[in-house]
């Protein structure tokens, strides 16, 4: 008798187990939609390469502005509504110094992980002090788009290796504009919104050089060089520009080359990528754990997963991101299925990356830099008291 | 004939006046009193109303934890001799961890704790110090120096600065620009609104065929969203393609199409023209209202004694359209003083008005303290303009 209870408690301890095993705990994870698969097979892929956590997508808005109030006031309620979350690079300092991530040092050195062996960019944009914050999700940077069949073989050589400045590419977008069908030289983002910041920075090589950088930037707006209505540019117009062949020269992100491939009027075989003059802005975005999250190992699993080589493979094949695992930018698997890790302007321009301004108040300081930027780009204000405003905002 | 309200009356009113206090008093008075802070919600030693000195526990263990295993991993790297130096730092630093690792998030901070764990911190620093020449590349060396500094702002003062805000908002360029932005918006939209919505609404009040027909399609600019609406004049607007801004570059109203979006002047003038083009029929259908019950009579019999149109207008329409207009005018200029939706989808903020500069503050930069100072400007503004409003327009229509 006492053998069959013991037996009986036995199968009955064990399907328990399994029970609970059956049921894995749900990780929600905060981010964007994408237009490509690959978030969604990152996903897919870990929920399948375990059993104690089920990762579960939640659809963020795509603007991105929209997306961090919706993210600060769910977070300043003390909310645990997501687990991990996807930050544009620029947020992570406030989202720190407000409390509402996990710092995570001691998750890295258990997990046997080396910040310097993520893209340097990422982790410092996450790195508040002196604590780390964040892991890659994928990083970003600005590049020079430029036509192959248009531009002289010199001139292209010379874009590709980076040794030209700013002026230089004015001379060019002057000379080349109306060329090969296109109806203007060289398009960027001016517009007043965050892009302006990021276009500013490269144009004063990270506010070395404000006055110099912001007067060229002038020029290439008060010329032919650059449309009339340059000062209404993003990234979407920029885009719109390049890939119907209306201009020679673009400043964008990566994910511009795919759009090329998709819908573009030209081919990518007419068009090369370059480093930027005074270097490329970092963007992309990076992933933290909500502070106030029930989940946090079942979030550092999956950030982990897609910082592998297995998760970092699937976001390059089936989105085009770029990896953020430094040692995957010379993988041979990863460089076949992302041709512009082929190409040697490209992999210059990955050298030259720049920080924007990293502060608790980042919205703040971009603000003032937009306000200080724009009234001189637009002609109502002087270069000397633009400069002083400048230097302010960023003293701030 | 007035008399004394009952208990038993006073109850049945009792909900309403609950209701009162909890939706429009609550919020009317946690408002000010977030100006008298310095409220801001990304930093942890202002993310509250701290009016006595408190102790953020949370990050405090949280950065105790962090000094614990930088010290475990140095143990083992120091001579032996060092060793209890750095366990008996250790078990204190464990002694807090479990002091406070239970507590609520904020806790009040007594004096004497404070001084306790300043002198935590303070020793720390100093054993940082002692081994900095011996063991340069200890992690307590090299990495404690911003976590204690952080450690020390867990220790959180009041944050009651009185009226400081207040002053700033005085020598507030940003502000007064914003307020210029707001009064300009709001005279040109609300009198060419007037002008245009009069005309409307006499054409309106007129009994002819079809008119059912006029006054339906009069209204769709109203019932048309605002947000919507604001989306069809940025396409309309657009430098490149819109229509708009081609067809008003042909005409010579302005020099180049891409400016109506990108100027401050250009900004200013399309949203006018598109809050007018939204909001005429509203303004057209309270002033019909009013002009609806003017007696028909009166026309008759002055137009008997001889007036025209001109003099039918002035002498009997516009003083009997009085009180339908100061409703009217009221409801468009509160209304426009407040916009927000408009300049925030046609432009993202530009012009910026007080609406747009108050939600940058707050929602974009975090700071609510200052953010509501603007917030009770504009109240304070808003009764000020309801105030003159009865005074000059109505002063007869409150003796009535």
């Amino acid at each position: 008798m006492k053998k069959m209870l013991a037996i009986l408690l036995s199968v009955a301890l064990v399907l328990a187990t399994t029970a609970a095993l059956a049921e894995p705990v749900t990780v929600k994870f905060a981010a964007q939609a994408d237009s490509t698969p690959a978030t969604q097979a990152v996903v897919d892929a870990f929920n399948a390469s375990q059993t104690n956590y089920m990762v579960e997508w939640v659809d963020m808005t795509n603007d991105s502005g929209a997306m961090r109030e919706q993210l600060t006031t769910s977070l300043k309620a003390g909310s645990s509504e997501y687990d991990i979350i996807s930050m544009d690079v620029v947020w992570a300092g406030e989202f720190a110094a407000s409390g509402y991530i996990m710092p995570l040092d001691m998750m890295l050195d258990d997990a046997g992980l080396n910040v310097a062996d993520y893209n340097a960019g990422s982790m410092a944009s996450g790195n508040y002090n002196g604590k780390q914050y964040v892991l890659p999700f994928f990083p970003d940077l600005g590049m020079l788009y430029f036509r192959t069949d248009i531009v002289s073989q010199e001139d292209a050589a010379k874009l590709i290796a980076g040794t030209y400045t700013w002026a230089d590419l004015l001379a060019m977008a002057e000379t080349y504009a109306g060329q090969g069908g296109t109806t203007t030289g060289f398009v960027f983002q001016a517009a007043l919104y965050e892009g302006l910041v990021c276009n500013a920075n490269e144009f004063t090589s990270n506010w070395t050089d404000v006055k110099g950088g912001l007067e060229i930037m002038k020029q290439f707006i008060d010329s032919k060089a650059s449309p009339d209505n340059i000062l209404n540019y993003t990234e979407g117009e920029t885009a719109n520009s390049f890939v119907k062949g209306e201009s020679v020269f673009a400043r964008n992100w990566p994910y511009q080359w795919g759009v090329i491939k998709s819908e573009g009027t030209i081919t990518t075989d007419q068009v090369a990528v370059a480093p930027l003059p005074g270097g490329s802005t970092v963007g992309g975005w990076i992933l933290g754990i909500n502070k106030n999250s029930a989940n946090a190992e079942g979030a550092f699993a999956f950030m982990q997963f897609l910082n592998s080589e297995a998760g970092q493979l699937i976001m390059s094949e089936q989105g085009g991101y770029l990896p953020g695992l430094n040692k995957m930018l010379t993988d041979e698997r990863i460089i076949k299925s992302d041709d512009r890790l082929s190409m040697v302007g490209f992999q210059n321009a990955l050298k030259t990356t720049i920080a924007r301004p990293v502060s608790a108040e980042y919205s703040k300081v971009s603000d003032a830099l937009q306000q200080a930027i724009y009234p001189y780009l637009s002609g109502s204000a002087e270069i000397d008291a633009t400069v002083t405003a400048v230097q302010a905002a960023l003293a701030n | 004939m007035q008399r004394r309200m009952t208990w038993k009356e006073f109850c049945f009113i009792l909900p309403l006046l609950l209701l009162v206090s909890v939706f429009s008093l609550y919020p009317i008075l946690s408002s000010f009193s977030y100006t008298l802070f310095d409220y801001q919600t990304n930093n942890q030693a202002k993310n509250a109303l701290y009016t006595a000195a408190t102790l953020n526990t949370m990050l405090y263990v949280e950065d105790c934890d962090y000094l614990v295993y930088y010290l475990n991993k140095d143990i083992p790297n120091v001579d032996e001799s060092d060793r209890a130096t750095l366990t008996a730092l250790v078990d204190k630093l464990e002694a807090q961890k479990a002091a406070y690792a239970n507590s609520e998030k904020t806790i009040s901070l007594p004096a004497a704790t404070d001084q306790e764990i300043s002198a935590l911190i303070a020793e720390t620093e100093q054993v940082a110090q002692s081994y900095a020449e011996k063991y340069p590349t200890l992690r307590i060396v090299t990495k404690s120096g911003q976590i204690l500094d952080e450690m020390k702002t867990c220790l959180i003062s009041s944050n009651f600065i009185g009226l400081t805000n207040y002053s700033r908002l005085v020598s507030d360029d940003r502000f007064g620009q914003a307020v210029g932005n707001t009064f300009v918006f709001t005279i040109l939209s609300v009198s060419v609104e007037l002008l245009l919505g009069m005309a409307l609404a006499l054409i309106m009040n007129k009994a002819m065929r079809g008119i059912g027909l006029v006054r339906t399609t009069a209204l769709i600019p109203w019932a048309i969203p605002t947000a919507v609406s604001a989306l069809i004049w940025c396409y309309l607007y657009d430098g490149t393609s819109g229509i708009v801004a081609a067809l008003f570059t042909r005409l010579g109203i302005i020099a180049a199409p891409e400016l109506l979006l990108t100027t401050a002047g250009g900004t200013m003038f399309g949203a006018i023209l598109a809050d007018v083009w939204k909001t005429t029929p509203y303004m057209a259908l309270l002033l019909l209202a009013g002009l609806q019950v003017i007696d028909r009579g009166l026309y008759e019999s002055s137009s008997i004694d001889g007036a025209g149109p001109i003099r039918t207008f002035t002498s009997i329409t516009l003083p009997l359209l009085k009180s339908s207009m100061l409703v009217a005018l009221l409801f468009r200029t509160l209304d426009a003083f407040r916009v927000y939706d408009l300049i925030a989808v046609l432009t993202k903020g530009t012009p910026e008005t007080l609406s747009i500069y108050a939600y940058k503050m707050m929602i974009g930069q975090s700071n609510y303290g200052y953010g509501s100072v603007i917030v009770v400007a504009m109240f304070a503004m808003v009764a000020l303009i309801a105030f003159v409003y009865v005074k000059v327009l109505g002063a007869e229509l409150i003796q009535e």
